[in-house]
């Protein structure tokens, strides 16, 4: 794409080579001010509806590029062009020699007058010269600084901005991929109830399994519980019978030979100590 | 905590699918993290009462009980019953809802998708403006303007300084 943003402005004319002030850079802002400053009662906006500038299509050809450095010059005041001009005919001292014979010619034919106000110039040129050529060099630095930090500024601000547009499609973009694993959240749920289904289901046969066994097991242990019970009243009730159909007459008998048998069993071991 | 896709179980089919739980973290915006987090609980959960819980209950041992109930007929007539019964598989009102919410989001998606698509054309062709710009020790001021319009000055005051003389 060519470099000028937006139809150019200020150069519809330089195609064509309409106005002559675009060879000073912002020559044209001259042009398009001009009307603002003489007429000081209208406002800035309103002139500039009322003068038609630039009815011809604007030309898109790219804009030329700022010129970084000056005309050369010779002696600081005459550009080299002129020198160029006279070479042909004079060499290379021709325009010396003419710089000197007309200031020579002005000073003899009293055209130009040496009074005090010479004296004066010379020295304030002299001092102007001595100050440029020391001291210009770091002064033209200095504003070129202060240019460079301007424009580093707003690179700055154009490096922000870019970035912050790219980092705001990478969001985007990462979101657009998360879209993609939405399907978790739901897959997850239908796991839940799948599982949740499954438990329960399991659960109620669980719970079938227990109420049978329980029941079955209630009788058993029913059953179990009469038959010890019965076992017990029938013994109790044997050894009540047997109790009381041993006589007093027996009783004594018994007890008789029970003594007999001690006293038996007492001379058979004598030496054995009671402990 | 992932569970293999299929497991036959007590007769059903059980479909699980595997979960990228990574994946599932991220998707939840901020706010609705703590459900997010009981869903997970959740699912732990029942994963994990589903591995404790066998898949079928013990059979019962009825020669065992039918040689010691003495009441007769009792034990046969509790076999005939318990293999008569059908347990009733719990059924699911729920998968229904999920699927329809699914639909309702998968649209929500594809809206936000394509609207994403033209923030991002957008913000594509921006970029290119940006990057196309002149250099700036070529551009003049309303170069400057074109490109960032808020360098623009106010026409309200024109010169120097550019603000009424009491906000300096």
């Amino acid at each position: 794409s060519d470099g000028a943003p937006g139809p150019g402005h200020w150069d519809a004319d330089a195609a064509a080579g309409g106005l002559v002030d675009l060879a000073v850079p912002g020559g044209a802002f001259s042009g398009r001010r001009a009307p603002c400053l003489k007429n000081p009662v209208l406002g800035p906006g309103v002139l500039q509806a009322i003068r038609i500038f630039h009815t011809r299509q604007p030309s898109l050809a790219p804009i030329p590029c700022v010129p970084e450095y000056g005309g050369k010059v010779c002696l600081g005041l005459i550009p080299k062009e002129f020198f160029q001009f006279l070479y042909p005919k004079t060499g290379v001292r021709g325009p010396y020699v003419l710089g000197t014979g007309l200031i020579l010619y002005s000073l003899s034919k009293e055209i130009y007058v040496i009074t005090a106000e010479t004296f004066s110039a010379i020295s304030t040129i002299g001092l102007l010269i001595y100050v440029v050529k020391k001291y210009g060099a770091s002064i033209g630095e200095f504003a070129d600084k202060l240019s460079e930090q301007k424009i580093a500024q707003l690179e700055e601000v154009k490096q922000a901005s870019i970035q912050q547009i790219q980092d705001a499609i990478d969001t985007e973009k990462s979101q657009q991929a998360l879209v993609q694993k939405r399907h978790y959240l739901f897959d997850v749920q239908r796991n839940n109830i799948a599982m949740a289904l499954e438990l329960t289901y399991r659960e109620r046969l669980h719970r079938v399994y227990r109420e049978v066994k329980n029941r079955l097991d209630y009788h058993i242990s029913v059953q179990n519980m009469m038959r010890r019970k019965e076992q017990e009243h029938m013994i109790n009730w044997v050894e009540k019978h047997v109790v009381q159909s041993i006589s007093a007459q027996q009783e004594k008998e018994t007890i008789a030979k029970c003594i007999a048998g001690l006293k038996l069993l007492a001379k058979k071991a004598p030496s054995q100590p009671v402990l | 905590l992932q569970l293999p896709s299929d497991l036959k179980v007590a007769g059903q089919k059980l479909a699980l699918k595997t979960i990228d739980w990574v994946a599932f973290g991220e998707i939840i915006p901020r706010n609705q993290k703590t459900i997010a987090n009981s869903l997970k609980s959740w699912n732990e959960m029942l994963t994990s009462r589903l591995a404790t819980l066998p898949e079928k209950p013990p059979a019962i041992n009825w020669a065992y009980y039918k040689a010691n109930v003495a009441k007769a007929g009792l034990v046969d007539d509790f076999e005939k019953k318990f293999n008569a019964l059908k347990v009733p598989v719990p059924e699911d009102k729920y998968t229904v809802q999920v699927d329809a919410e699914e639909k309702e989001d998968v649209k929500s998606c594809a809206e936000f998708l394509s609207l994403s698509k033209a923030r991002i054309e957008e913000y594509e062709k921006e970029l290119e403006k940006m990057k196309n710009i002149i250099p700036f020790d070529q551009m003049t001021i309303e170069d400057l303007n074109e490109v960032f319009p808020e360098t623009k000055l106010d026409k309200k005051y024109p010169y120097w300084p550019h603000k009424p003389i009491e906000n300096l």
